[in-house]
C-alpha cells in the first residue's frame, strides 16, 4: 500500500471531527438559549449538556484513535 | 518513528507475563491503600461532630460525591455513590502517574475494560436490587414497549465496551500527542501542554467515568 493512500485514509477518518464539532456547537448553542430563557434550570440543563458532549467527544476520540492507528501502524509497515 | 501499539507492554513477574500496566496498577494501589489506611487512622477514627482540619476535606469529597450521585440516581445513591467514587479514585490516581513520567495503567485496554465491567456489574446489580428482582428488571428493559427490549439489552451490553474504549483512547491519544510535541519542540511548550494533557485531562476523564456510571445506573433503575 502506498503512503499516499494511507495519508488519505487517515484524513478521511479525521473528517469525523467535523460531525462532532457541528453536534457540539449545536448542543451548546441550544443549551445557552435554554439557560437564557430559564436561568433557574441551569443545573439540569448543564448536566444533560455534559452527557451529550461526552457522547460526541467519544465519537471524535474514536476517529482520532483510528486516524492515529492508521498513521502509525499502517504507516510504519509501508 | 513513534512506536504505537494496542498491545500492553510485556513485564515479567516470576516468569509470568502480566503486562506493565498491571504492575503499575499494583504499585499505585499499594501507595493508595497505605495513604487511605493512614487517613483512616489519623482522621476518620477521630471524627468529631464539629469538623476541624483534615476532616473538612474528607467530608467535602465524600459528601460532595454522595450529593452529586443523589441528584442523578436518587435513593440508590447510598449503594452507587461508593462504587462510583472508588472507580473515580482508581482512574484518577492510575492516570495522574503519567505526570511523573510513569506509564499509566489506564493506557492499557485490559485495565479500562475491567473498569467497564465493574460499571456493568454495578448497573445490573442495582437494576435487580431497586426494581425488585428479575421481573422488575425485564419490565424496566421493555419500558416504552416490548419491541425496544433487544435494543436496550444491546445498549446495556455495549456500555462497558464504550467506557473502556473511551478512557483507553483518551489516555493513549493524550500520551501520543505529548510524545509528538516532545519530538518537535523539546523545551517550554511541553510543560504548557502537559498542564492540559496530564492534569486537566485526567480530571475530565475521572469526572466522565463517574458521571457515566451514575447515568447508566439511573437508566437501569428508573
Amino acid at each position: 500500500m502506498s503512503l499516499g493512500l494511507i495519508a488519505i485514509g487517515a484524513a478521511v477518518a479525521a473528517l469525523c471531527g467535523a460531525g462532532a464539532a457541528l453536534g457540539m456547537g449545536n448542543a451548546t448553542g441550544k443549551a445557552v438559549e435554554a439557560i437564557a430563557r430559564q436561568p433557574e434550570a441551569a443545573g439540569k440543563i448543564n448536566s444533560s449538556l455534559m452527557f451529550g458532549l461526552i457522547m460526541m467527544e467519544t465519537c471524535a476520540v474514536y476517529a482520532l484513535l483510528v486516524g492515529i492507528l492508521i498513521v502509525f501502524i499502517l504507516g510504519a509497515k509501508a | 518513528m513513534l512506536n504505537v501499539t494496542l498491545f500492553p507492554t510485556p513485564c515479567y513477574v516470576f516468569g509470568v507475563n502480566v503486562g506493565l500496566s498491571v504492575v503499575m496498577a499494583w504499585c499505585v494501589m499499594a501507595l493508595l491503600l497505605t495513604g487511605l489506611v493512614l487517613l483512616n487512622i489519623l482522621v476518620v477514627r477521630k471524627m468529631k461532630p464539629a469538623p476541624t482540619g483534615a476532616q473538612n476535606y474528607v467530608e467535602l469529597v465524600v459528601d460532595g460525591i454522595h450529593r452529586w450521585a443523589e441528584g442523578k440516581v436518587g435513593h440508590a445513591a447510598d449503594f452507587v455513590a461508593p462504587v462510583s467514587m472508588s472507580l473515580m479514585v482508581y482512574v484518577f490516581f492510575n492516570t495522574i502517574v503519567e505526570l511523573f513520567g510513569l506509564p499509566p495503567a489506564t493506557k492499557d485496554l485490559n485495565c479500562t475494560f475491567a473498569i467497564g465491567l465493574c460499571v456493568f456489574i454495578t448497573v445490573n446489580v442495582s437494576g435487580f436490587k431497586f426494581r425488585g428482582g428479575l421481573r422488575g428488571r425485564i419490565k424496566g428493559l421493555c419500558n416504552p414497549s416490548a419491541i425496544v427490549m433487544p435494543i436496550r439489552i444491546l445498549t446495556d451490553l455495549i456500555a462497558p465496551c464504550s467506557i473502556a474504549i473511551r478512557l483507553f483512547a483518551n489516555i493513549m491519544v493524550g500520551g501520543i500527542i505529548m510524545e509528538l510535541i516532545y519530538m518537535v519542540v523539546p523545551i517550554i511548550l511541553p510543560a504548557a501542554v502537559a498542564s492540559y494533557f496530564n492534569v486537566l485531562h485526567v480530571g475530565i476523564q475521572t469526572f466522565v467515568v463517574g458521571l457515566l456510571s451514575l447515568i447508566y445506573v439511573s437508566e437501569a433503575i428508573e
